[in-house]
């Protein structure tokens, strides 16, 4: 791989680590498995595409407002569950469902091309480095920053409301927390995150795309699985860490997979790759042990 | 105090599984009453307890403790109110945090929380200084996950929780059921002495009735989804198993046949 390359798997690594992020949220501090990031990671871009081509809008205010759409599309799915009793997993498709109809409203039309408009990056254009340079540099700060303004939420009383939820409603709701509400609010926040990545990515590539959002929720689980596997994650600090560690290896892991000539895998088996690394990774976290220990065994058989 | 009025409570209903689990239940616990309750399987006793706590629906009757009437008020809402203890050592606490953030949540309970940290100088000695009084070494292990404790520390943590901020009634759902003899006896002693300390209203389910006797100023005897008999006072001070078991056979004409009320 080349430099170029690499700075390439950093970047995407990154904003997919915002989207690790929300789903360590809501898969591990909240124990509510959301798939409406499938939704609103397309969102996000196409909120900010749209606000920044169609509407004139600063490029950081769009960003801003896709993050705020984001937690309204967390927030709905979350209420869907908690005042309608419907299945998390059902209200997290259909609302992912909904919002693709909804981007392409938002949109008029399958993408939208983000060419020769100001975006966040252009800010930076003026540095003298080349962006392939200084917007993984960028991100990385960003990405960092939402892990530490995560963690030290999760630390107040608010956070430690929802982390209780999550892990043990009944003794939460003993204590005068309202369960429900710590739903809203966190589903809402995780999407709040993935929608501001979505918008980052839309930025980068240079479009929002309506099918941008296909395998998004994977991508983030795989990231904290992935993580948590290698990191071991006592804490919140550590645990946010691994998540954005996880994404960015992940997507190392995918391009190396790409990259490799001898297995003669093409662009468009991403998601193949992607399956396949998430079912390796469940298997280890599974059996306790290394991918490497698992195969060994299997070869002695 | 604690006041429950007439209160129905069925399960099921108009399904060939109904269950009529308590039948019109009156019950005055005045401020600063230890009463204990007793009863066989499906008698009722546990289902009174949860219309207390908010998690059994309450088809009929009023609910009220101090100047309100809690009876439609959701389980978070009395919780500034109404606090527990549960049977399971592993309900009362959340295993994933550290003793510390545990204790924090349970003074969140009674006073607002919001975006400060939860865990401040203050709140740490002050655990410190309520976890001593186990001596159990707990207030050197502050930053241990609860998980790590074993289910009779982890009961006496849940006590200690459930009776931080101002409390006023004190839910114990056979609390000491779960754990062996030695360690329920350790846990029912703190139990007796935070009641009295702390001057709380206190209503202790339990399956044993020399517990049931020997604990608290009351005794209430769940059957059928009624309360029985009800004994305070000079008449329970003096009362053994035996006696209860008679008291039984004179108020209802059978034998008690759970062997397990006996044993416990």
């Amino acid at each position: 791989m080349s430099l170029y390359e690499i700075l390439g798997t950093l970047e995407t690594g990154f904003v997919f680590g915002l989207v690790a992020l929300g789903a360590y949220l809501t898969f591990k501090i909240l124990d509510f498995p959301d798939l409406t990031v499938e939704g609103s990671f397309p969102l996000g871009a196409a909120v900010c595409a749209a606000l920044i081509v169609q509407g004139g809008w600063n490029p950081w205010a769009a960003t801003a407002m896709a993050a705020v759409i984001g937690f309204g599309a967390g927030y709905g799915t979350a209420y869907l569950n908690v005042r309608f009793n419907i299945l998390h997993i059902l209200a997290g498709i259909l609302m992912a469902i909904s919002l693709y109809s909804i981007n392409l409203r938002i949109m008029n039309g399958p993408n939208e091309p983000l060419l020769n408009v100001t975006t966040v990056f252009s800010a930076f254009e003026d540095l003298g480095y080349p962006g392939y340079m200084i917007n993984p540099v960028f991100l990385g700060f960003v990405v960092i920053g939402v892990k530490l303004a995560l963690d030290a939420f999760l630390a107040t009383g608010w956070g430690m409301s929802m982390r209780a939820a999550g892990a043990n409603p009944a003794m939460a709701e003993a204590n005068g927390i309202n369960v429900g509400n710590m739903k809203l609010y966190g589903v809402g926040l995780a999407n709040a995150l993935t929608a501001l990545a979505g918008a980052l990515f839309a930025q980068i590539f240079g479009a929002a795309d309506a099918y941008m959002g296909i395998g998004v929720i994977i991508v983030g689980l795989a990231s904290v699985i992935v993580g948590m596997s290698i990191l071991p994650s006592r804490t919140i600090f550590l645990a946010t860490i691994a998540c954005i560690l996880g994404a960015v290896l992940y997507r190392l892991a995918v391009a190396l997979a790409l990259n490799a000539d001898f297995l003669g895998l093409r662009a468009s088996d991403v998601q193949l790759v992607t399956a396949v690394l998430v079912a390796l990774a469940l298997i280890a976290q599974q059996s306790g042990s290394s991918l490497f220990k698992i195969f060994k065994k299997g070869r002695g058989k | 105090m604690i006041e429950l009025k007439d209160i129905h409570v069925t399960f099921n209903k108009g399904t060939p599984l109904e269950t009529r689990a308590l039948r019109g239940i009156d019950l005055h616990v005045p401020k600063s009453q230890f009463l204990t309750v007793i009863g066989s399987n499906g008698a009722g006793k546990s289902t009174a307890l949860n219309v207390m706590a908010g998690i059994a629906p309450v088809e009929q009757g009023h609910l009220r403790v101090g100047q309100s009437d809690m009876t439609d008020w959701p389980v978070h809402k009395r919780a500034h109110a109404i606090s527990r203890v549960f049977q399971d050592p592993k309900m009362g606490t959340c295993e994933d945090l550290t003793i510390l953030e545990n204790f924090a949540l349970a003074y969140g309970r009674t006073k607002p929380r919001g975006f400060r940290f939860a865990v401040d100088p203050a709140i740490r000695a002050s655990v410190a200084d309520r976890l001593s009084v186990l001596k159990l070494g707990l207030e050197d292990r502050l930053g241990d996950k609860v998980g790590l404790l074993s289910g009779g520390q982890r009961q006496a943590v849940s006590l200690l929780m459930a009776t931080t901020g101002d409390t006023q009634v004190l839910l114990l759902d056979e609390h000491t059921a779960a754990l062996d003899p030695k360690t329920a006896d350790f846990v029912l002693q703190i139990t007796n002495s935070i009641v009295k300390e702390l001057d709380l209203t206190a209503v202790m389910v339990t399956h044993s009735m020399a517990q049931a006797l020997h604990t608290g100023d009351r005794t209430i005897m769940f059957h059928q989804g009624r309360i029985i008999f009800d004994v305070a006072g000079e008449q329970r001070d003096t009362m053994q198993v035996e006696d209860l078991l008679h008291l039984f056979k004179r108020e209802q004409g059978e034998e008690l046949a759970d062997d397990s009320l006996l044993l416990g």
